[in-house]
C-alpha cells in the first residue's frame, strides 16, 4: 500500500487507466448524489487528481462487518472502488493480506508517520465490559485501539450504528456494556453515518466530501451529514401518495401491500428515520426495503432496537413487551385498575351512605 | 384457502407506482419550470457566456414528466458518446446550447443526468494539460514510424 | 428514553391507570349511593317507570320544541362537534391501529384526506363552541375553571393531532409525541371534571325520568 505514496490521485488514477474524464463522471455522480451543485463534480475532480492520497485507517470493533462489506461492495464496481484511488487505506484488518505482528506494525507505522493527518474511520461499538474483555485484538481493547488511534486523526468517520450510537450492542440489556465512538472520545470532531448498514454511496459521498474540501460537511443534532441525512424516508417516499389518501396495507400479502399502499399500519419506521434510502437507494439504486415491501425499521436512528415492535405502527402504544400482543397485559392492567376504583367507589359510597343516613336521621 | 399459483408475481423493472395518480394533458408544471429556467440561463450565455450544469436527478419528477421535457427539448444534430468507466450519451437538443447528458457507468446503471447549458459540454473538450504529453508522444509515433516504415509503404501494388 | 416512547410507554400507562382508576370510583361511587326514599305510592308498576326512564334518556336528547329557538343553534354545534370527535378517533387509520393494538381486532376506516376535512370542520366548531361559551351572558355566569380547562385539553388533542398528520411545525416524532402526551394529558384529568358527563348522562336522564315516571309525572 505504501508504494503508492508520492504519486497523486490523477497519477494513481492514470495508472490504474482511469481518464481525467471517468474521474470527472465519478465526481460528479458523488456531488449529485449529495444533493450539491453538479458543477463542483469538475472543480472536485481537478482538486483531488492534484493532490496527494489521504492516509485512511480503519478500525473495526464490535461489529458484524456488514458496514465494511457496505463500503468496499459497490454495485457498480466502477464507481465505489475508485474511492481507493483516492484515497491510502493504510490500514484495514479484513482487507490487509498481513496479519499478526505484521498488521500491528503496519498500523503503528500509519500512525506514526501521518500522526495528526490520517482520517481515522470506525465501524462497530466498544465495549467496555469486562475491564474490555469482549472485544480485544492483538491483546490490546477496543478501548484502548480506539483511544490510542484517535490521537493522532484528523477526523473520526464513526461508519454505521453501532459506532455513531451503539447499534445492537447497545440495546437493552447491553451485557457487554458497549458505547459508541462518540462516547469514548470528545476532543477529535466525528462525523456519524449511520445505518445498518449506511448506503454505499453515503459513506464514500461523505468521506470524498471532507476529503475534497478538507471540512466537517454540516451536521444534524445526531452528528450526521445532513446531505445524506436531513430528510425523513417519509419524506421522500414514493408510496407517500397512499399515506395521504389513507391506503393503508393490512398485512404482508394483501391486496393493499401488492398494490404497493402505504406499510404505515405494519409498523414502517419511515417517518422518524433519517436517510437516504428513499432516494439514492441500495445496490446502484436497485431498492429499498419499502419498495421491496417491508416496511424501514429505522435502523440509522439511535435504540431504533429499543423503540418498539418493528411491526407495530408508530401510533400504537408500547405496551407489553415487543412482539407480543399487548391484549392480554392490558386486560390485566385494565382489570387491576377498573377493580382498584371499583374497590375506592365501594368506600366512597360507604361513607356517602353514613353520611346520607345521619342526614335523613336529622 | 390461499395456493401457490394465487401469488401474484410481477417483474418490475423501474419503481412499481401502481397508482400514483397521472397528470392531464399540457405541460407538467414542473416541466414548464425547468423549460423557463432553461430559457434564462440560455439567454445568460448569450448574453455573457456564463454556462450552467442542472442535476436533472435532484428535482422531483416523474416518468412522465421526464418524457415530457425529452420531447419538449427535441434532437438537435450532435449526439456524442463517450467511453471512460463506462459509456455516456451527449446529446444536443433542438436549441442550441442546450446539452443533455446521461452518464452511465460499466454496469450501464445511470449514475448521473445532466442539462448543460454551454457552447460544448465541458467533459468533451481535451485537457489543456494533456495537450503537451500527447505532443510529445505523436512526435515519438512519428519517429518509430519514419524508422521502421509500414511494410505496405514499400510495396507497389 | 427519547420523547415518543415515553409518551406512549410510561405516560400513556399512568394516564390510562388514572383514568380507569378515577372513572370507575365515581362511577361505581354513585351507583352504590342510595336515591331519595319515595314514601309516595307508586303511579306505575316497576317495569313501566323503569322503561319510561329508559325511553327520557332518548326524549331529553334534543330540545323540546318550546326552547329550540333557544337553545337548538347550541345542541346542534355540541352534537356536530362530538360527532366529528368520535368519526376521528373512530376511524382514522393510525388511531386504529392504536386501538386495534389494545383491544386486538381493528375495523376499517375512512381515507385519511376525509378525515383531515373533518378535523378541520371539528376544530372550527369547537373554537365557535368557546366563543359562545365566553359571548353569552348565561353560559359567562355558569361556566367555571372546568369548562375552559377541558375545552382547552380537547382542543390541545385536536390541534396536536392536525399537525402531526400534516407533518407541520417540527419533525414527525416530536409532533406524535406532543400528540400522545396531550391524549395522555386528557386521560388523566377525564375523571376529575365535567368530561364524565360521557359516563353521567345516560343514567342521569334515565334515573330522572324513572323517578317522575313512578311519580306519574312522566312526560
Amino acid at each position: 500500500m505504501s508504494a503508492r505514496r508520492g504519486l497523486t490521485v490523477g497519477e494513481t488514477l492514470r495508472k490504474h487507466g482511469v481518464t481525467r474524464r471517468g474521474f470527472v463522471k465519478f465526481c460528479t455522480a458523488t456531488v449529485t448524489a449529495m444533493a450539491l451543485p453538479p458543477w463542483l463534480g469538475a472543480a472536485m475532480a481537478a482538486q483531488l487528481s492534484s493532490g496527494q492520497r489521504p492516509s485512511v485507517v480503519y478500525l473495526s470493533f464490535q461489529e458484524c462487518t456488514g458496514c465494511f462489506e457496505s463500503f468496499i461492495r459497490s454495485f457498480s464496481p466502477t464507481i465505489e472502488s475508485l474511492i481507493f484511488d483516492v484515497i491510502s487505506l493504510d490500514y484495514d484488518d479484513t482487507l490487509m493480506a498481513a496479519s499478526g505482528d505484521a498488521s500491528e506494525s503496519a498500523l503503528a507505522t500509519a500512525m506514526k508517520e501521518h500522526f495528526g493527518e490520517y482520517i481515522l474511520i470506525v465501524d462497530g461499538s466498544i465495549p467496555t465490559g469486562a475491564s474490555g474483555a469482549c472485544c480485544t485484538a492483538g491483546g490490546r481493547s477496543a478501548e484502548d485501539s480506539l483511544r490510542e488511534a484517535a490521537k493522532g486523526a484528523r477526523v473520526i468517520l464513526a461508519v454505521g450504528t453501532c459506532s455513531s450510537f451503539g447499534g445492537i450492542p447497545f440495546a437493552d440489556p447491553n451485557p457487554t456494556n458497549a458505547w459508541p465512538v462518540s462516547a469514548i472520545v470528545g476532543d477529535k470532531p466525528i462525523i456519524n453515518v449511520s445505518g445498518c448498514p449506511p448506503i454505499p454511496e453515503v459513506i464514500t459521498g461523505t468521506l470524498l466530501q471532507y476529503v475534497t474540501t478538507g471540512r466537517i460537511p454540516d451536521l444534524d443534532e445526531h452528528g450526521r451529514p445532513l446531505a445524506f441525512f436531513g430528510n425523513s424516508i417519509h419524506d421522500r417516499c414514493y408510496r407517500r401518495p397512499f399515506y395521504d389518501a389513507g391506503q393503508f396495507a393490512k398485512t404482508f400479502d394483501d391486496e393493499g401491500a401488492r398494490n404497493g399502499w402505504c406499510l404505515y399500519e405494519l409498523g414502517c419506521k419511515g417517518p422518524t428515520t433519517y436517510n437516504a434510502c428513499a432516494t439514492l437507494k441500495w445496490n446502484g439504486g436497485t431498492s429499498f426495503p419499502i419498495e421491496s415491501g417491508h416496511g424501514c425499521l429505522g435502523c440509522s436512528e439511535p435504540n431504533f432496537w429499543d423503540k418498539g415492535s418493528f411491526y407495530a405502527a408508530q401510533s400504537t402504544a408500547e405496551w407489553g413487551r415487543a412482539g407480543e400482543s399487548s391484549r392480554k397485559p392490558l386486560a390485566e392492567f385494565a382489570g387491576a385498575a377498573i377493580a382498584a376504583g371499583a374497590v375506592l367507589g365501594a368506600a366512597s359510597a360507604g361513607t356517602g351512605r353514613l353520611r346520607q343516613h345521619k342526614h335523613e336521621k336529622e | 384457502m390461499s395456493r401457490l399459483s394465487d401469488i401474484a408475481i410481477r417483474l418490475e423493472g423501474a419503481i412499481p407506482l401502481a397508482a400514483v395518480p397521472e397528470r392531464r394533458g399540457g405541460l407538467g408544471g414542473g416541466v414548464a419550470a425547468i423549460l423557463t429556467e432553461l430559457a434564462a440561463r440560455l439567454e445568460r450565455l448569450s448574453e455573457d457566456g456564463s454556462t450552467a450544469l442542472i442535476d436533472l436527478r435532484s428535482l422531483p419528477m416523474s416518468a412522465t414528466d421526464r418524457d415530457e421535457l425529452l420531447d419538449a427539448l427535441g434532437q438537435g444534430e450532435v449526439t456524442a458518446t463517450l467511453d471512460a468507466q463506462g459509456t455516456s450519451t451527449l446529446r444536443e437538443t433542438a436549441f442550441a446550447g442546450i446539452w443533455w447528458t446521461v452518464h452511465r457507468d460499466r454496469d450501464n446503471a445511470i449514475t448521473s443526468e445532466l442539462l448543460e447549458v454551454s457552447l460544448v459540454p465541458q467533459i468533451l473538450a481535451a485537457d489543456p494539460d494533456d495537450i503537451s504529453p500527447a505532443a510529445a508522444a505523436l512526435r515519438r509515433r512519428i519517429g518509430a514510424a519514419v524508422a521502421a516504415p509500414h511494410p505496405s509503404a514499400t510495396s507497389t501494388a | 428514553m427519547d420523547l415518543l416512547s415515553f409518551a406512549r410507554g410510561p405516560a400513556l400507562k399512568i394516564a390510562m391507570g388514572v383514568f380507569f382508576v378515577g372513572v370507575f370510583w365515581r362511577i361505581v361511587s354513585f351507583m352504590l349511593l342510595r336515591i331519595r326514599r319515595e314514601y309516595s305510592r307508586p303511579r306505575a308498576s316497576l317495569l313501566r317507570y323503569v322503561s319510561i326512564g329508559l325511553f327520557a334518556t332518548a326524549s331529553r336528547s334534543w330540545p323540546h320544541p318550546q326552547f329550540i329557538k333557544r337553545t337548538g343553534a347550541g345542541e346542534a354545534l355540541g352534537y356536530s362537534y362530538h360527532m366529528g370527535l368520535f368519526a376521528i378517533i373512530l376511524a382514522y387509520g393510525p388511531h386504529i391501529a392504536f386501538l386495534g393494538g389494545l383491544l386486538g381486532f381493528t375495523w376499517p376506516g375512512l381515507p385519511s384526506s376525509v378525515i383531515t376535512g373533518i378535523a378541520v370542520v371539528t376544530a372550527t366548531l369547537f373554537a365557535g363552541v368557546l366563543y359562545r361559551r365566553v359571548t353569552s351572558p348565561v353560559m359567562r355566569m355558569i361556566s367555571n375553571f372546568d369548562d375552559y380547562f377541558t375545552w382547552f385539553i380537547t382542543m390541545l388533542v385536536l390541534l396536536t393531532g392536525l399537525a402531526t398528520s400534516a407533518h407541520l411545525g417540527a419533525r414527525y416524532e416530536t409532533l406524535l409525541a406532543i400528540h400522545i402526551l396531550s391524549v395522555d394529558a386528557l386521560l388523566i384529568w377525564f375523571p376529575f371534571g365535567k368530561l364524565m358527563h360521557a359516563f353521567y348522562i345516560m343514567p342521569s336522564r334515565a334515573l330522572n325520568g324513572a323517578i317522575l315516571a313512578r311519580k306519574g309525572a312522566a312526560t
